[in-house]
């Protein structure tokens, strides 16, 4: 039988050998965004709002998983017991590195549909209302997405430039603290955001922004 | 026996009467005895395409029995090795088709003395479309880059999924089923049918592995149509890996073609697009399609369900 997509493994749902390499992981996962995504054509209609959700969280959970070395390996640890993976030969050591002559993007080749955004650092600099909300001592979602707004730059724009998921984008905008992702990957993202506006002083703000989710998460 | 190739999917407008007749132009083109059957009755210009602007006879002759054999409902066209059974006159939807008069022309069709047979179907996910499109299992799905016809074509996938489970069961037997498989995984599931395979799984074993066998001996082809500079052209293959990953169904894409003006400027012209522009891309795009469509190595004819 057809296998659920929840029955699957973490190299499964990606699409990869049990020995893909870190950028494969990476591929594999930007690969499966370009499916599954909110708005992604190839999959529109095709699941129920929450079949989709529940994908895109095991999705999620399967990068993360296979891109950190150490829960990669209590992963195959876990498979291994479960017989759903066969028992490793001992990795040859690995051969001495080389310097890379080229700069190769592994980046996936996904296909912008918008042009790279330009510099709006002028434009932040002429706006009262952006200047208004970085002279604030809190930076909320809500703000980001004011600033953003006010630039005129749409969500999936945003989304395509840093990479990161929509409706990622969309609770961090929204204030949606529950859904917020970890902390360690929040941070990552909103600086991401932060620099794809060209909104500065980045680590600064960015700071700011998680001090203001910190003290407004129920914990 | 003839090799048929059922046309459909897409909305109305995604390309499948042009397709229909750029594939069977250039198999006629290849030596083959080819033909080519408009069954979008109720909007059949297939025969436009093909330069046979007033078929004098047609499919719909064979319907009401003016003509009594199939093949009596052929004409020409300009084209050497190509013919037509055209659709026009019809002012009646394939939906409307009567059970015993559908049987009929299916058998009928099946039985037609050519080596290759392509149907234009129509779009819509009615029964009677459906049928024609599981008379053979090459079937091949035509989509623009676009929401809209991307979800008709999931929709089609999705009807003729239940269909064939349909045939395995008598009425009452399906009724019961379909109503369980919504007791259990919830009413409005979008991959209802694969909750519905699980269901068969547990409850007839021997229908299941009939209907597994079944499902993974569909050779369906999947072609974009009207692709534009900016397209995703990866969407072909996600799609197929969309259906084969989650609704068990092999459905190779057979390419992308490109959107050129000049398709438009043919049929205005009433000249033959593969001939008149025969240096464009979308022109290269059709012969490989052409390619991908004649390699099909599907069992032909599955009429035995019937
Ligand atoms: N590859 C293409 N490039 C440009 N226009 C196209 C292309 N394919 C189809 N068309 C246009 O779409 C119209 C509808 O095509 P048609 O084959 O009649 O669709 P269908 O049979 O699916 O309703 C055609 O008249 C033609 O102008
Ligand atoms: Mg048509």
């Amino acid at each position: 039988m057809q296998k659920g997509f929840d029955q699957l493994t973490y190299y499964e749902m990606l699409d990869i050998r049990p020995d893909a390499a870190p950028f494969e992981v990476r591929h594999a996962y930007n690969a499966a965004l370009s499916m599954y995504q909110p708005g992604a054509l190839a999959s529109y209609s095709f699941f129920s709002e929450e079949e989709r959700q529940e994908i895109l969280s095991l999705i999620e959970t399967a990068y993360r998983t296979l891109i950190s070395d150490q829960a990669r390996r209590e992963y195959d640890e876990e498979l291994i017991r479960r017989g759903e993976l066969d028992v490793r030969p001992e990795a040859p050591p690995p051969p001495k590195k080389t310097a890379p002559c080229f700069d190769i993007s592994r980046a996936p080749v996904v296909k912008a549909v918008f042009n790279p955004l330009p510099d709006y650092r002028d434009r932040i600099r002429q706006s009262e209302l952006i200047g208004g909300i970085l002279a604030k001592g809190e930076l909320r979602g809500a703000d980001l997405k004011q600033i953003r707004t006010e630039l005129g730059v749409a969500v999936e724009q945003i989304a395509k430039e840093t990479k990161i998921r929509r409706d990622h984008l969309l609770n961090m905008e929204e204030d949606r603290i529950a859904r917020l992702p970890a902390t360690v990957f929040l941070k990552g993202f909103v600086k991401s955001y932060l620099k794809c506006l060209c909104v500065e002083p980045v680590e600064e703000l960015s700071a700011r922004y998680m001090k203001t989710v910190s003290s407004r998460s129920p914990s | 026996m003839a090799h048929l190739w059922p046309i459909g999917g897409g909305k109305g407008g995604s390309g499948k009467s042009f397709l229909t007749s750029s594939l069977g132009r250039l198999s006629a083109e290849l030596g083959k005895k080819t033909l080519v059957i408009d069954l979008d009755l109720g909007s059949a210009n297939l025969h436009t395409l093909v330069g046979v602007p007033y078929p004098q006879k047609g499919l719909s002759d064979f319907i009401r029995k003016k003509i009594s054999r199939l093949e009596d409902a052929v004409v020409e066209t300009p084209q050497a090795n190509l013919f037509l059974i055209s659709g026009a006159h019809d002012n009646f939807d394939i939906a409307n088709l009567p059970y015993e008069q559908k049987i009929k022309t299916l058998r009928a069709i099946t039985k037609l003395k050519y080596e290759r047979i392509l149907l234009d179907l129509g779009a819509g996910t009615s029964f009677n479309t459906l049928d024609f499109f599981l008379i053979s299992q090459n079937g091949i799905f035509i989509t623009t880059p676009e929401p809209t016809s991307v979800e008709n074509v999931y929709r089609l996938i999705r009807a003729i999924y239940f269909r064939r489970i349909r045939y395995c069961f008598n009425a009452s037997q399906f009724k019961a089923l379909e109503s369980e498989t919504d007791r259990q995984f919830g009413n409005g599931a979008m991959n209802k049918p694969i909750y519905m395979m699980k269901m068969i799984a547990k409850t007839d074993v021997e229908k299941y592995r009939q209907l597994q066998e079944e499902f993974g001996a569909y050779r369906f082809k999947l072609v974009i149509n009207q692709v534009r500079k900016h397209d995703n052209t990866a969407l072909g293959l996600q799609m197929s890996r969309m259906m084969e990953r989650h609704l068990g169904l092999h459905v190779e894409f057979a390419g992308n073609v490109a959107y050129d003006d000049h398709v438009h400027d043919a049929i205005c012209q009433q000249v033959c697009f593969l001939e008149r522009y025969s240096y464009t891309k979308t022109a290269g795009d059709l012969r490989e399609v052409g390619k991908q469509v004649v390699h099909a190595t599907g069992r032909q004819l599955m009429l035995h369900y019937m």
